[in-house]
């Protein structure tokens, strides 16, 4: 039995046109469609779609409130990209309609699809060549590290230290819930008296205050992280000003000069890109200069990409295995690197270039004349995935408010079981609670949840 | 020399794996001997004198339902039952007994030299005989030569043991039994990952010297509960009680001075010793602002005055365990008869083993019980039944049957072992059960009897119990879907005075039993017709009506996985040949190499992604294996 999914199948950004797909068995396709689209007398509610026909409809809210108009298309299956029935909805790009419908479609019974997941289905339902395997595999890597990422980015701060605080509650919770059920005789009884239900009330209210910053949304960023990084005075704080179009960098030509982390948001071509000016790397003994190449070392883990530049007419025998060394210990696993080959026009006889190697790809350019910079923003967008499915900051963050809804869902479902005396099906609606949490805060297995017992309670007999 | 006869099946070790083991072999067919140093001591309880508890009943009923015997030995042995959780749900829900070690020894000791195909013999078992990673044999201590075609291991604690009593430390299986070192060192030469554990007992007491007086009684349920499908209260003998006392500030204080000896905190033991059962040292120095803690005085048996204080596990000096003792109330005179020990012990990382419980390097040999790193009567027993059943099924050259997760215990138990292999004693409890509600003790024989019964392991005396039990519950779900109940009739007024609300509409007993504050009695009140005399029917109808939307939900998500548990990892699966995996899931996945791929999916750090690229690397091996 598979479940339905659903996805934002257009790049992250602010396109013209937004697609959604949904995908699934046709019977809940079906359903979900017919609650998503609005209803008038001229389409009265029923699934009268011919199979890739384009219908011009509505979506709605539960409260037959448009959200957003634009083309439907029904894919039978197996006739479809992954093998099963789809609906594709084309409405306007804009991040904040597709997210509200994507929203929707997850509340009428969707399930946001895992990263590669369309693609993963499309090829287990024979729709993809077999050669194309180890590429499937590959997008779903990269995807997910992507996502894993933005959900990282999504994460950092305030929003990451509440949810971090109120999964502490759930645990506490759950502590208690679990001795009474599985230590009966040790005088932890806790489900008979008020403590559990105290505690329960206090996690909701919790939650509450935390859905309610997450869905204003000023808890979460936006937008890819791209750090650029290298030896001193190789032209950084240029291509920051460059790319930003702005001097909010220092420039001179005395090295070392950049000591904290600048930050630039800019757009390319509708991806939101947060670029990101680090100290230059060298060993030194001036304090704020050291603080500088610590922070540079923080961010440059946090990345989405590296951009490490390097002065290209710095050139003899050995300066580009040099550099290529300098390159190697900047990188770090699974986080794409571009090799800026600075200051070509100090360089005899050479053009803009790119070449793809395994771990990195080189790009020879100016910054001070701005040839090959275009050869630039294209490897940033083509490393962002940003032409393949795109798995950005707002799915990441709807991500997170999703399982935010059904950790709430839960709880609910948990304060009512615990008022009717069923102890055991509060505790499976905790557990369950404690899974959607978790695709935030990480897996919690019973095994931590039996450790937090014995550490809270002298059980034994 | 080579004794005459070749045997289907060898089980090393009586204690409740290998009791299970020897009789579900014999059961299925199989030619099986069981080999034990000592006869005497079959069936033996090393530790408290008692079978179930939260989670570890719950093993105990599945045990039943697939023929097993320890459900029924407790039934004829059981002096005192009752059922813990009684006012939480029916999934949390279990029976506990405490048992006369005599009564469950004979018990299983009769029952074992009754069971057709099954012989017995008395000799320790110190060497295998092992030919191109196959098992053939074992060669007891006088170089008696056994052949066999499988070998089940349950030796428990035997493997080199160590007792220590303080600092004092001496070479045992148990108090009493010697340690079975040969076959230790045997076993060490073979490529198993070998580690220690810990484990203890507390002093046992002469009743004569307590005074009841002063103590809490604790008596037994009435009605008295059975513990298997087939039981009846007149099987259980002479009910007895419980008593209670606590220890105080200075029996704090006691243990306290006499840790210098203690061979825990003087770093003589080094094996991990389970959280859950901690000694009385450990609880007074982990929790130290707690000034009391609860000791359950358990009677050893009818016809004794043995006492089993169960709560004061130690290795401390018996000096130490003496003052410790008399300082608690109602034990100012008390006389030790068996001092308290720490045991370490060899056991075997269980990642090693199939879900089967067959070794996965040596063919044909399987272990079950403590030897693989769990704890607990009810844990090994479980083991071996599975290890005789699948040794059974060897033999007969058939698939080898394991429940999954959403089936039974056993099979959260055997999974949780071979996926995630143990640091410490494993103990059953049912928060490590996802699918809890679905896997009660009120269940396990609607969950097993039926595959029992196809194994050859339930008798037609049980199938025919079960099967009228299940028509009853059948009858009574359906009559209960067909009973309408209008709002207007006497009966709606009085369900509108138990739900506090008048009925809408009309409603079936079905949807009315469904509500929290309505169940049988309550129908009864209001004169609903209940024509069913069995307890346990009525109780089984209940319960699944109640939990109706928890069973369909989880049920759903079981349909869910079910293709990934279904989807067979081949044995020699080059996980280097996956790309796009990381490499810590690869070393994780080459450590454990699981079976199928649902087993990978529950190995910590294996993530939705990674499964979703092993899949469909599967999917393109078994293509191109399929145009080959």
């Amino acid at each position: 039995m598979k479940d339905t999914i659903v996805a934002i199948a257009t790049p992250p950004g602010r396109g013209g046109v937004g697609i959604i797909r949904i995908s699934g068995p046709e019977a809940t396709l079906k359903s979900i469609s017919l609650e998503l689209l609005e209803n008038t007398s001229k389409n009265p509610r029923q699934f009268s779609f011919e199979p890739r026909q384009t219908y011009f409809r509505r979506v709605v809210d539960s409260l037959n409130r448009v959200i957003d108009e634009g083309l439907v298309i029904y894919f039978a299956a197996p006739s479809s990209f992954t093998g099963e029935h789809i609906l594709e909805f084309q409405g306007h790009g804009g991040p904040v309609v597709m997210d509200a419908v994507l929203q929707r479609a997850v509340q009428l019974g969707a399930r946001l699809a895992r990263p590669g997941e369309f693609s993963e289905r499309a090829f287990l339902n024979d729709k993809i060549d077999l050669v194309q395997a180890e590429a499937i595999a590959d997008l779903i890597d990269s995807s997910s590290q992507q996502a894993a990422r933005c959900a990282v980015r999504s994460l950092q701060g305030v929003f990451s230290k509440k949810i971090h605080a109120l999964n502490e509650l759930l645990i506490l919770l759950r502590t208690y819930t679990e001795a009474s059920i599985d230590f009966p005789e040790e005088e932890v009884d806790f489900l008979s008296n008020s403590q559990v239900a105290i505690q329960l009330t206090e996690l909701m209210d919790q939650l509450a205050l935390i859905r309610n910053e997450a869905c204003q949304g000023s808890v979460i960023n936006e937008g890819i992280n791209v750090v650029i990084s290298g030896p001193p005075n190789a032209g950084k704080s240029s291509l920051l000003n460059y790319l930003s179009g702005l001097d909010s960098a220092i420039v001179t030509d005395i090295p070392g000069t950049t000591r904290d982390l600048l930050r630039e948001k800019i757009v390319i071509d509708g991806l939101p890109v947060n670029i990101i000016d680090t100290a230059g790397l060298r060993e030194s003994d001036e304090v704020v200069e050291q603080e500088g190449i610590k922070r540079a070392k923080v961010a440059l883990e946090q990345a989405d990409q590296i951009i490490f530049v390097s002065d290209g007419s710095e050139d003899n025998d050995t300066g580009d295995d040099q550099r290529l060394k300098l390159l190697q210990e900047l990188a770090i696993d699974n986080i794409p690197m571009i090799w800026v080959n600075n200051k070509l026009d100090l360089m005899a006889q050479q053009k803009p270039s790119l070449c793809v190697e395994k771990k990195f790809s080189k790009i020879c350019l100016s910054v001070k004349t701005g040839q090959g910079i275009e050869l630039l923003t294209e490897q940033i967008k083509k490393l962002a995935g940003f032409n393949e499915v795109g798995e950005g900051s707002y799915t990441a963050r709807r991500r997170h408010l999703d399982a935010l809804d059904r950790v709430s869902e839960n709880l609910q479902d948990a304060q009512m079981q615990l008022q009717s005396g069923a102890g055991e099906l509060m505790a499976e609606e905790l557990r369950l609670a404690q899974q959607a949490l978790g695709e935030i805060t990480g897996e919690f297995s019973s095994d931590d949840l039996l450790g937090s017992i014995f550490s809270s309670f002298c059980i034994g007999k | 020399m080579n004794f005459d006869k070749q045997y289907d099946v060898i089980v090393v070790g009586g204690g409740h794996a290998g009791t299970e083991a020897a009789l579900a072999a014999a059961r299925m067919g199989c030619d099986t001997l069981l080999l034990t140093h000592n006869i005497e001591t079959l069936g033996q309880m090393s530790c408290n004198p008692a079978i179930g508890g939260i989670g570890k009943t719950h093993l105990v009923k599945e045990i039943d339902a697939l023929g097993g015997v320890m459900g029924i030995a407790t039934d004829h042995a059981g002096i005192q039952f009752r059922i813990l959780n009684s006012r939480k749900g029916p999934a949390v829900r279990a029976t506990r007994a405490q048992a006369d070690r005599q009564l469950y020894r004979a018990f299983i000791r009769q029952t074992i030299e009754n069971q057709p195909n099954l012989s017995i013999f008395q000799q320790s078992a110190d060497d295998f005989i092992i030919e191109n990673n196959r098992i053939e044999g074992v060669v007891t201590q006088m170089g008696l030569r056994f052949a066999a075609r499988t070998v089940v291991m349950t030796t428990g604690t035997f493997l080199g043991g160590v007792i220590h009593i303080g600092l004092d430390n001496y070479q045992g299986g148990r108090a009493g039994d010697p340690a079975s070192n040969a076959l230790s060192k045997r076993l060490r030469e073979l490529p198993f990952n070998i580690d220690r554990l810990k484990t203890g007992t507390p002093p046992r007491i002469d009743g004569k010297s307590v005074d009841f007086s002063v103590l809490e009684e604790q008596p037994g349920d009435t009605p008295c509960p059975v513990m298997s499908y087939v039981g009846k209260p007149q099987d259980h003998p002479q009910q007895v009680s419980c008593y209670i006392t606590h220890t105080n500030a200075k029996t704090h204080q006691i243990i306290r001075e006499g840790l210098d000896r203690s061979p825990m905190y003087t770093g003589v033991i080094e094996g991990v010793g389970p959280r859950y059962c901690p000694s009385i040292e450990d609880k007074v120095m982990r929790f130290a602002d707690k000034d009391s803690h609860q000791i359950f005085v358990e009677p050893e048996g009818l016809t004794t005055h043995e006492l089993y204080p169960n709560g004061i596990s130690t290795s401390l000096p018996f000096d130490v365990q003496l003052d410790l003792v008399r300082s608690m109330q109602g034990f100012e005179n008390a006389h030790i008869t068996r001092p308290g020990y720490a045991i370490e012990y060899d056991y075997f990382d269980p990642q090693g083993l199939k879900n089967s419980l067959e070794t996965k390097t040596v063919e044909n040999l399987y272990f079950a019980g403590q030897i693989n790193g769990t704890t607990g009567y009810e844990e090994a027993a479980a083991q071996g039944l599975l290890a005789g059943i699948n040794a059974a099924l060897q033999v007969k050259g058939k698939e080898s049957w394991t429940p999954r997760r959403d089936e039974a215990y056993l099979g959260v138990l055997v999974d949780d072992l071979i996926t995630l292999g143990t640091q410490e004693p494993y103990r059953m409890f049912t928060s490590r059960a996802e699918y809890r509600l679905l896997l009660r003790q009120d269940n396990a024989d609607i969950r097993l009897t039926e595959v029992g019964r196809q194994l050859g392991l339930v008798d037609d005396h049980r199938w025919k119990t079960f099967q009228v039990k299940q028509e009853a519950v059948e009858q009574e779900k359906q009559r209960l879907l067909d009973t309408w109940v209008q709002p207007e009739s006497e009966q709606g007024k009085a369900a509108a005075t138990i739900l506090g609300q008048p009925l809408r509409h009309e409603y079936t007993l079905h949807d009315l039993l469904k509500r929290p504050q309505m169940d049988y009695d309550k129908i009864r009140l209001m004169g609903g017709e209940v024509n069913i005399d069995d307890p346990e029917v009525l109780q089984q109808v209940e319960t699944q009506v109640k939990y109706q939307g928890y069973i369909a939900r989880q049920e759903e998500e079981i349909a869910r996985l079910i293709k990934h548990q279904q989807t067979a990892l081949p044995k020699t699966f080059d996980y280097q040949q996956v790309k796009g995996l990381s490499n810590e899931v690869r070393q994780k996945l080459e450590l454990v190499r699981p079976e199928t791929l649902g087993q990978a999916s529950r190995i910590s750090g294996v993530t939705p992604a990674a499964v979703s690229i092993l899949l469909i690397h599967l999917k393109k091996i078994n293509a191109l294996k399929a145009s080959a």
